[in-house]
């Protein structure tokens, strides 16, 4: 007989969601669902009639944590419907930019996801927060990688949260030679932590994969082998930066995508017949409660060649590395593994960035309406925004961004594993909910209806 | 600690002891010697100065990362350099960790308020290592002093070497060596009317604020106020690139700064009384300082 528990909200990652999961005796997921609960941020609808100029701005509000990302995405996305070329150096700006973004986001889940690990050699789990070493040190190296990739941000957006440098056909200003030195510097000094960092929480990781049990709401709680398994597909668009319609050869297909209604993908109304009080922090929802996952997720469900994929460091990795580690802990170190690169990436970028070059087109066309889309490799995912651009003004546009994919793919990771992990696996996708939200589209009978998007 | 010139620590009569600075400088030379030596020391990585616009005599915030930089934006431009708006692109695009400003008293006040509350101006405030406040009795918009100087001096703005306020005169030098004087009467209406409600003439709020008034010609009267400025100007004398001497004795000296700071301040208390029955329909016009 299956019982139905409901953690409401999840804790530890950006925005606000809640996990309801059907249960059998043994307290095994057998059919998860894991919904935004965030209310709709309507940024789609806001853009609407807004110049070019202003949408990329009002579309990194969504989120404080990669701003970046959506502005990058956004910005892109007016370009490629437009056809504005950027120059070189504005291009080599926005990939510093880029990865200082991915170095302090991937720095943040750090934090978020030790604790629920354990010291390597040990029974206790990590406080990321205890004064005691080898966390101390550990907390503080986190803090230092997290402060160089916000000053470079600082440096090159002009904010670290919300750039302000971006625009559309380049950047406003480019930095000055003294600023390319400061940018070395810190990337030369993030260098070493960030091997040290990676090879640390690669060894947290692995040590939990190999525990037997973990301790949850004052018990024992087994870990299978199989934590956050699924069957579901991959989708990247570039091992770091993105794509874009503009490309020769772009690698995201808007006509292998559809967004459907949660109807179709998420459980009716259930009443929660399981609540456990031990479990961090105050408890599950109370039993007798009901739960309608259908009509309470605020999410579309992105489809790519009609199923749910999976989006981030792993498909990153996947797709262009052949990288073939599955489950919780396999996308946790696929994670770490892109520390490197992000710090690589920055000092290539920087090496070969003319602080003299031009940043902004030299031509900036209007738009004729046509319909342009970029992808963004943001620190969680793909970020896909579309729009149409036509004299100006914005048109249509669309955000399709990297929590929004991964919702109903991790409902199906959920699958298999003690409910009391199953935030452990929701925290494997560094979930970050409060831009995964989106516009729904009701009828006459309150009723949701799927939104009709590519004409 | 004066009513009317703020709390100090110490003040001297100064100037440069380096003839570069001092031959295109407005007296002594203490803005531009001070900030040459913090960046020399490394006390500051660049300052925000008044240096050459498009315009002559229309000054244009700059960047000095050098002191070549520096020596372009020597010497007083009596219309406002809104320095302040370069206070966020220094530590952006610039990459500066260590900012020299300098300001007229109320430029000073927003360094401290943008300090105090950095909306806007994330990572800002503790990069502001040293500023400078310059005395200021009211400062005149770009045509303003088009006009004076083109029209009451009858002198072309561009041949012009020099402008200076001082003993109740506006004048202005030309390469040619002929100079024309004005007296300060005419030039009162072509002030900027935000000045009439300021209640600072000596940058009380900087670190170190300096001025012609006070010391005889050549020199700069420089109080300085606090720690850092403190610190700052003692090194700088140190190491020989200011020379300084005690005010004690010195004419007209501390005096007369006071007595223009009074002048200033209790006309435009004055006149910030005066702004409570000048509004239309019985509205008093605003106070600033509410």
């Amino acid at each position: 007989m299956s019982k139905v528990v409901e953690i409401s909200p999840t804790t530890r990652h950006e925005g606000h969601s809640k996990l309801v999961l059907k249960v059998n005796d043994e307290g095994i997921i057998e059919r998860g669902d894991w919904l935004s609960i965030t209310p709709v941020r309507g940024v789609e609808k806001l853009a609407i009639g807004k110049t070019y100029e202003q949408v990329p701005k009002i579309a990194s509000r969504v989120c404080g944590i990669c701003p970046i990302a959506h502005t990058l995405a956004a910005t892109e996305a007016m370009e490629a419907s437009m056809g504005v070329e950027i120059p070189d150096d504005a291009y080599l700006m926005r990939i510093i930019l880029q990865a200082a973004n991915r170095l302090h986001s991937h720095a943040l889940h750090d934090i978020l996801a030790l604790p629920d690990m354990y010291l390597p050699g040990t029974d206790s789990k990590i406080n990321p927060f205890s004064p005691e070493e080898p966390v101390r040190s550990v907390a503080k190296r986190i803090q230092t990688l997290r402060m160089i990739g916000q000053t470079i941000g600082e440096i090159v957006g002009g904010e670290a949260v919300h750039p302000s440098n971006t625009r559309v056909g380049g950047m406003y200003k480019n930095i000055t030679p003294r600023a390319k030195a400061k940018i070395y510097d810190l990337a030369k000094q993030a260098l070493p932590l960030a091997r040290e960092q990676m090879e640390f929480m690669i060894n947290v990781f692995e040590n939990y994969g190999k525990r037997d049990w973990a301790e949850m709401c004052g018990r024992e709680v087994a870990i299978p082998k199989d934590l956050g398994f699924h069957q579901q597909g991959y989708m990247a668009t570039d091992p770091m930066y993105g794509s874009s319609s503009l490309d020769e050869h772009p690698t995201w297909d808007p006509s292998r995508w559809l967004e459907v209604r949660p109807w179709d993908w998420y459980m009716g109304e259930e009443e929660i017949t399981l609540e456990d009080e031990a479990y961090p922090i105050g408890g599950t929802t109370k039993a007798g409660t009901k739960a309608w996952p259908q009509m309470q997720a605020c999410t579309g469900v992105p489809l790519y060649d009609g199923q749910p994929i999976e989006v981030g460091p792993r498909a990153r990795q996947a797709i262009f590395k052949n990288y073939d580690r599955k489950g919780a802990i396999g996308l946790n170190i696929a994670r770490e593994m892109e520390y490197m690169d992000s710090v690589y990436k920055m000092i290539e970028a920087v090496d070969a960035l003319n602080t003299s070059g031009s940043t902004v087109a030299d031509v900036i066309p209007q738009g004729d309406g046509s319909i342009g889309w970029a992808s963004n490799e943001a620190p969680r995912g793909s970020d896909v925004h579309l729009a149409k651009v036509r004299n100006g003004k914005v048109e249509w546009f669309s955000m399709l961004v990297p929590t929004t994919w991964n919702f109903p793919t991790c409902s199906r990771a959920l699958t298999g594993a003690p409910w009391e992990l199953a935030e452990v696996i929701v925290r494997a996708y560094d979930p970050c909910v409060s831009c995964a939200t989106h516009m729904i589209v009701l009828d006459e009978d309150n009723k949701l209806v799927a939104q009709k998007l590519l004409e | 600690m004066s009513e009317y010139l703020g709390e100090y620590k110490a003040v001297y009569k100064a100037k440069s002891a380096c003839g570069d600075i001092l031959g295109k400088a407005q007296d002594g030379g203490i803005v531009t010697s001070m900030f040459a030596y913090a960046l020399e020391a490394g006390i500051i990585d660049g300052a925000i100065v008044a240096g050459p616009g498009a315009e002559p005599y229309k000054p244009e915030p700059m960047i000095a990362t050098t002191i070549e930089e520096l020596l372009a934006a020597r010497g007083t431009k009596y219309s406002i350099s809104p320095n302040m708006s370069l206070i966020k692109e220094a530590t952006r695009s610039y990459g500066l960790d260590k900012i020299g400003i300098v300001g007229t008293p109320c430029q000073i006040q927003a360094v401290r308020k943008a300090q105090l509350y950095p909306i806007g101006l994330r990572d800002v405030p503790d990069k502001i290592a040293l500023a400078i406040g310059i005395f200021c009795m009211e400062n005149f918009p770009y045509q303003g002093l088009y006009q004076m100087v083109e029209d009451h001096c009858a002198t072309k703005i561009d041949n012009v070497t020099k402008m200076d306020i001082g003993k109740g005169k506006f004048t202005v030098y030309t390469e040619r060596g002929a100079h024309a004087e004005i007296p300060l009467k005419v030039t009162h209406k072509y002030e900027q009317p935000a000045c009439h409600v300021c209640l600072d003439y000596v940058a009380n709020m900087a670190d170190i604020s300096t001025g012609s008034v006070g010391t005889p010609d050549g020199w700069s009267t420089v109080m300085v106020r606090s720690k850092a400025g403190e610190a700052a100007f003692q090194k700088a004398v140190d190491a020989g690139w200011i020379v300084a001497e005690s005010m004690d004795g010195v004419k007209p000296g501390l005096e007369l700064v006071e007595k223009l700071a009074k002048t200033k301040i209790d006309n435009n208390r004055a006149y910030l009384e005066h702004r409570k029955h000048e509004g239309t329909l019985l509205k008093p016009l605003r106070s600033p300082y509410i």
